[in-house]
């Protein structure tokens, strides 16, 4: 109110004021476990809770590593991120999103919701859900030592068996039998 | 020049006459040429180095802690690939050494006396040259069992490879036969087959992140490794359906129709000695 008028008194253009984006964002389950590679599912309800049609908004879900430096594609979790809806007055929409666990640790995942479409000034602000703190237990499917009997023992066989024969059509040669 | 072939009872042992007339001549080709290949050591000591190049891999994954679940299905769908590559590799070597390598060491004539068809000897090499690829995918199994068992994939990857290796296998097979019978020489025939191998290997190499118009999906199509390898990635790693990108396969089948029927129409004249060549 301060910048309108002071820019209404000084003939400035005045910044326009945001336009927020009314709607409630619930999300469920707060908190889940599970183990890496296993998939899981978290739905997020969108209610329109103003007096006013949304217009065409995109909720666009989001995974962040919350401790150490994990490194987190969030495509990597999911390959549909995005989802797009427009809600009438008191309108709402249960949206799923299905994840996989690609990394271990513990991380946040959640849904922010944008405007959509060419009507977009920049100035909207966003509305974000509640995270939803995900627990991810390592599962070691894949480790040197693991990998090391397979990885000697394999060409030991063939080279062995091959040096036999090898030997043996060498000497049947010199023994001309 | 065609050397005169002689009538099938000139020759050949009675032992070998009720040998070959006791079964197809296709099977004792195949036999003979499979025993040669691997009891020569030949087979093995290939087979020995593929081992070698899969375990490098395999190693050189497993050490790598920072892999995460859906890298390790890429590590997988590598090896496997590597595997198919290598594998036909193998396989084209052997058949392309098949009848140009009889040529020049003066065994041709000796076969072609026997009362087996030109065509049953064809269709004997090129069972005797897949004998390598099924080989080399036995011993990808353990390989692949390491890297897939964490992630769910292990009978997916097996049974993938197989069918696809196989189906590559049997075109550039037919295709490296054709070469041998037409080629002279064997060092002709055997560098000619790579260097065919090497165009169609050297595609899949391109990063994937260069843009890729229409023009690069039907050069990728078009060609039998790089479109066979994209199907199994796309199974593997993008986890789609068998099929769902199957118009993938229509380029190795249609190679392993088109070579291995040219094989069966021009294998007669394949078959053959030449002018030049040592005879033994």
């Amino acid at each position: 109110m301060i910048m309108l008028l002071a820019g209404v008194l000084s003939g400035l253009p005045v910044p326009a004021l945001a336009d927020p984006i009314n709607v409630d964002v619930v999300v469920d389950p707060p908190v889940i476990s599970t183990v890496l590679g296993d998939h899981f599912e978290i739905t997020t309800e969108i209610k329109n809770a103003g007096t006013a049609p949304t217009g065409e908004i995109l909720a666009h879900l989001n995974v962040a590593s919350i401790e150490g430096s994990v490194y987190v594609d969030p495509e990597d979790w999911s390959s549909e991120r995005s989802q797009q809806l427009s809600l009438k007055p008191g309108e709402s929409r249960d949206l799923s999103w299905e994840i996989q666990a690609v990394n271990s640790g513990r991380f946040a995942a959640y849904v922010v919701v944008v405007p959509f479409g060419d009507s977009v000034k920049g100035t909207e602000e966003l509305k974000i859900s509640p995270l939803v703190k995900v627990d991810v237990a390592q599962r070691t499917t894949l480790t040197a030592g693991g990998a090391l009997p397979v990885v000697l023992l394999v060409p030991l066989l063939i080279g062995l068996a091959g040096g036999a024969t090898v030997y043996r059509v060498r000497r049947r040669r010199v023994t001309g039998t | 020049m065609t050397l005169q072939v002689a009538p099938p009872d000139v020759g050949t042992s009675h032992q070998d006459r009720a040998a070959i007339q006791g079964q197809s001549g296709w099977l004792v080709i195949a036999e003979q040429e499979s025993r040669d290949l691997w009891t020569s050591g030949r087979g093995l000591i290939l087979l020995f180095l593929f081992s070698i190049l899969l375990s490098a891999v395999t190693y050189l994954t497993s050490t790598n802690q920072a892999l995460n679940f859906l890298e390790q299905r890429e590590s997988v769908n590598l090896v496997l690939q590597l595997a198919v590559a290598v594998g036909v590799l193998v396989t084209l070597v052997v058949s392309a050494d098949a009848i140009s390598g009889e040529r020049e060491r003066g065994t041709l004539e000796s076969l072609l006396v026997t009362p087996v068809s030109r065509r049953s000897v064809i269709a004997g090499k090129l069972i005797a040259a897949l004998t390598m690829w099924f080989a080399t995918f036995v011993v990808t199994i353990p390989y692949v069992w390491v890297l897939a068992r964490g992630v769910g994939i292990l009978g997916q990857a097996l049974a993938l490879g197989f069918c696809v290796g196989t189906l590559v296998a049997i075109g550039l097979g037919s295709i490296g036969l054709l070469i041998s019978g037409v080629c002279n020489s064997n060092k002709t025939s055997i560098a000619a087959s790579l260097f065919l191998l090497l165009i169609l290997f050297a595609p899949t190499q391109l990063p994937s992140g260069l843009p890729q118009g229409w023009f690069f999906d039907v050069l990728r199509r078009a060609n039998p490794i790089d479109s066979a390898l994209a199907y199994i990635s796309s199974i593997l790693v993008n986890g789609h359906s068998w099929t769902q990108d199957l118009s993938y396969l229509i380029t190795p089948l249609l190679t392993a129709i088109i070579a291995g029927g040219a094989l069966v129409l021009a294998g007669p004249r394949l078959v053959r000695l030449t002018p030049g060549v040592h005879a033994g």
